[in-house]
């Protein structure tokens, strides 16, 4: 039984006059890994960016269409610190903050009123290990975060994803700064996660995207060229422009 | 390929390079040499400053007049009596040696009378006596009165019952100032020490004192005066004075002996006289005659004397200058008010600037978008920062001390400094928080926080180094301040009390101390600190900075 989770309906994007976003329809499954993949430029990171919200912080972007998250919209009904509690997102480059392990994984929570150590000690230790990195760093928890190498350091930014209980992660391109090895621990981790979470996820690398998700959108200029099945998308391409892509044409 | 084959590569290149290449290879060795040569130069100067002022700064070294020699009696005899009077003080008196009027001052104007004026220590003079009258004790009042009124002399003394009480008392006094018979000097006490006393002058007659084309001989240094004493001065030109030949007079041979015995040839003329009639008319009578007699003699028979240099160095900044509090103008004791008054400065000034420059960097780098305001704003502030301080001092003066009616005094000059340091804060706060990543603010935004969790939590923290190194370039700019006080905070040397007291902090002293030309050493001592304080300042930026990046990375 699929459920949708996000529900996005005629969506168009302007930064000022330029228009990055063309009419996107999509929904997302519960419990699925959605890949974004396309040409840089095409527009993933600014739709990925429009799902929590994040978008909100540059002046110049201007939104119309709807987007809806468990059927509420998320501009008109959710509150965006909810929003974003249960939307969260994993960037490009890893991005702990200048503070140790500890105070890394327990800030989510901590902003949002857990105070009690007993509490966070069992959500750090339970993100640490859900993220596949409580082994490495369970020696180190109040040492600096920034001497983690990058995978360790993109896996703590998971870990600390996970600590606020979202229901949904997005994550834009997590593995594009990392080394092969770091990148298919990753890739293990997204596919233990995704028991528990709707992941959406951004790449740029064709294998990635074929390894880890179950459905796949295709970007072209701003605007959804194919959405279906990862199968279906990379051995049966309906858009003569998605074949092209995927075997390398262009991209 | 080892280390040695590379060089020997690179060699054989520059040889078979082009004249091309190398006409470049040249310039670039005469360029290095340049910016060598500049940067040497600069360190050199900056080295030879800093020099200069902590070597002046920590000693003192300076030729200061007397009206007697640098001979010192401990044990001086006395006209009527066989025993010798030995003067004690309390040993927390920082003197060793008094000039003879100096002693007697202290014993008759003993109310006004200060050990300040001999060796900047503020603290007042108690006179000892001995109560039980005799040959001894009327003698030694006889030294100490000459010419002086006996009324003031018993009014001013306390009196001691025996020559132990007298030590015991003088140990448990400060400033405490007695005498003894020699016999009773041995064994003091470590409470107590002697102080000896300098009352020989160098009487001459009154030709030597003569202008001879523009030159005249005011003052001889010690060197001169062993010299002169030695016999190897045959006229007075040599050691800067007229042409006049020198004639020695003794008293009688026992004196004479001295030089007379010694190996060395003397070439002055020597007269020995047998009676102090004599002695005093020779000295008057004869051209270019010169003697050592007591200073006392001097004023009862009307003579004229050379003053003499002492050469006297020592300690400048001792730990009694920094933890004495002022007097006299600064002119005894030390600057320990001063040096707090300074911290108080700076610690209120930081708790006034701090909040504000933080919060308005804050509002301008999180809050507005780069517009015109913002630009605006920046020029603002940029032109703030560079207004001369004596204008700052200007606008605190009419604004807070006269529109506001603070008064001149703490409060007025906190805040005008305040005003003055404002934009340094906001200027490296705004830079500070300007270089924190975004991307810290947008992993902190997406786990749900606030913006103002944000700031509070992650952005303040990263950028706490910036703000860190403004803060303490603000209280740079506030160790160093001086215009500004001058209007602002007045010219009083007491500790801060209150908001309204008026204080010197330590820039202000050292320009008090210069203008009010109180004391050249005591400025330098100033500075030095000052120097030090700068020192420290810049010292513990790279510490905290460093520690905080530590705290914030590997
Ligand atoms: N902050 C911005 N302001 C203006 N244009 C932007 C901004 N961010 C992205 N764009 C433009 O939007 C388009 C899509 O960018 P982006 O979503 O980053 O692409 P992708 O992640 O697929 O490489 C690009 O043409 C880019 O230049
Ligand atoms: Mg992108």
């Amino acid at each position: 039984m699929e459920t949708n989770k996000i529900a996005v309906n005629k969506l168009n994007l302007f930064y000022g006059d330029f228009q990055a976003l063309h009419d996107i329809n999509i929904e997302i499954k519960e419990k699925e890994v959605t890949a974004l993949i396309g040409p840089s430029g095409c527009g993933k990171s600014t739709f990925i960016r429009t799902l929590n919200r994040m978008n909100d912080l540059i002046d110049i972007v201007k939104i119309d269409g709807t987007i809806q998250y468990d059927a509420m919209d998320i501009y008109k009904q959710w509150d965006l610190i909810e929003l974003r509690k249960k939307v969260g997102m994993v960037f490009q480059k890893p991005n702990p903050f200048p503070m140790s392990i500890y105070d890394n994984i327990a800030y989510g929570p901590r902003t949002h009123g857990i105070k009690s150590r007993q509490k966070l000690n069992n959500i750090v230790e339970n993100s640490l290990d859900q993220a596949s990195l409580l082994d490495e760093v369970k020696d180190r928890l109040h040492k600096p975060a920034l001497g983690l190498s990058g995978g360790q350091q993109q896996r703590l930014c998971i870990a600390r994803v996970l600590a606020v209980e979202p229901d949904v992660v997005l994550m834009d391109e997590p593995t594009s700064a990392l080394d092969p090895i770091s990148t298919s621990r990753i890739e293990d981790l997204i596919d233990e996660l995704k028991k528990s979470y709707t992941i959406v996820i951004v790449t740029h690398n064709m294998q990635q995207a074929g390894r880890i998700s179950d459905k796949t959108a295709f970007f072209l200029h701003g605007k959804i060229e194919e959405f279906g099945g990862t199968d279906q998308i990379f051995f049966n391409p309906v858009s003569s422009k998605t074949e092209a892509y995927i075997s390398g044409k262009f991209g | 390929m080892t280390g040695i084959d590379v060089l020997k590569n690179r060699r054989s290149n520059t040889v078979q390079s082009s004249p091309q290449s190398r006409k470049i290879n040249r310039q670039e060795i005469i360029a290095k040499g340049i910016i060598c040569f500049f940067t040497a130069f600069t360190i050199a100067i900056l080295v030879w400053i800093v020099g200069y002022l902590m070597v002046k700064g920590f000693r003192y070294n300076n030729d200061v007049s007397y009206d007697v020699t640098t001979q010192i009696e401990r044990e001086i005899p006395l006209d009527n009596t066989d025993e010798d009077v030995v003067f004690i003080i309390n040993s927390k008196v920082r003197s060793e040696d008094i000039p003879v009027a100096g002693l007697r001052k202290l014993y008759n104007k003993a109310r006004k009378e200060n050990w300040g004026f001999y060796n900047q220590q503020n603290l007042k003079v108690v006179p000892f006596a001995y109560e039980g009258a005799g040959s001894f004790s009327d003698d030694v009042m006889n030294f100490i009165l000459t010419g002086s009124d006996l009324e003031t002399y018993r009014k001013n003394v306390s009196q001691t019952s025996s020559w132990e009480d007298m030590i015991h008392r003088v140990g448990q006094t400060p400033g405490a100032l007695g005498f003894i018979p020699a016999s009773k000097a041995e064994g003091l006490p470590k409470s107590v020490k002697v102080l000896s006393v300098r009352r020989i002058s160098l009487i001459v007659s009154p030709s030597v004192l003569r202008i001879q084309d523009g030159r005249m001989m005011r003052e001889i240094s010690q060197a001169d005066a062993d010299k002169l004493f030695s016999g190897k001065v045959v006229n007075w030109k040599e050691i800067g004075g007229i042409d006049l030949p020198v004639t020695l007079v003794f008293w009688d041979s026992k004196d004479a002996s001295s030089i007379i015995n010694r190996d060395e040839p003397v070439l002055a003329k020597i007269q020995i006289v047998h009676s102090e009639e004599d002695f005093y008319s020779s000295i008057v009578n004869t051209n270019g005659a010169v003697a050592l007699g007591h200073y006392s003699s001097i004023e009862s028979e009307g003579l004229s004397f050379i003053p003499v240099l002492r050469h006297e160095t020592g300690w400048n900044l001792t730990w009694h200058f920094i933890f004495e509090s002022p007097a006299r103008s600064g002119q005894w004791g030390g600057v320990s008010y001063i040096i707090l008054n300074t911290f108080f400065l700076i610690l209120f000034t930081i708790i006034f600037s701090t909040p504000v420059g933080i919060m308005a960097a804050i509002y301008l780098v999180e809050y507005t978008n780069q517009g015109r305001l913002m630009r605006i704003l920046r020029m603002g502030t940029e032109t703030l920062a560079g207004i001369p301080s004596i204008v700052f001092g200007l606008f605190g003066f009419i604004f807070f001390v006269q529109i506001c009616g603070l008064g001149i005094g703490f409060i007025s000059s906190t805040l005008t400094i305040t005003l003055m340091v404002l934009p340094t804060i906001i200027r490296s706060s705004e830079e500070a928080l300007k270089s924190v990543p975004q991307s810290f603010r947008e992993g902190s935004l997406a786990l749900g926080a606030s913006k103002l969790q944000t700031i509070i939590k992650v952005v303040l923290p990263a950028a706490s180094p910036g703000i860190l190194t403004g803060i303490i370039l603000a209280i740079g700019r506030t160790v160093g301040e001086t215009a500004v006080l001058i209007y602002t905070l007045g010219s009083n040397y007491d500790l801060v009390t209150g908001p309204s007291s008026s204080a010197r902090v330590l820039s202000l002293h050292l320009y008090m101390l210069f203008s009010e030309a109180l004391s050249f050493d005591r400025t330098f001592a100033t500075g030095a600190i000052l120097v030090i304080l700068v020192l420290i300042t810049n010292l513990s930026t790279t510490w905290i900075v460093k520690g905080v990046n530590k705290n914030a990375s590997v």
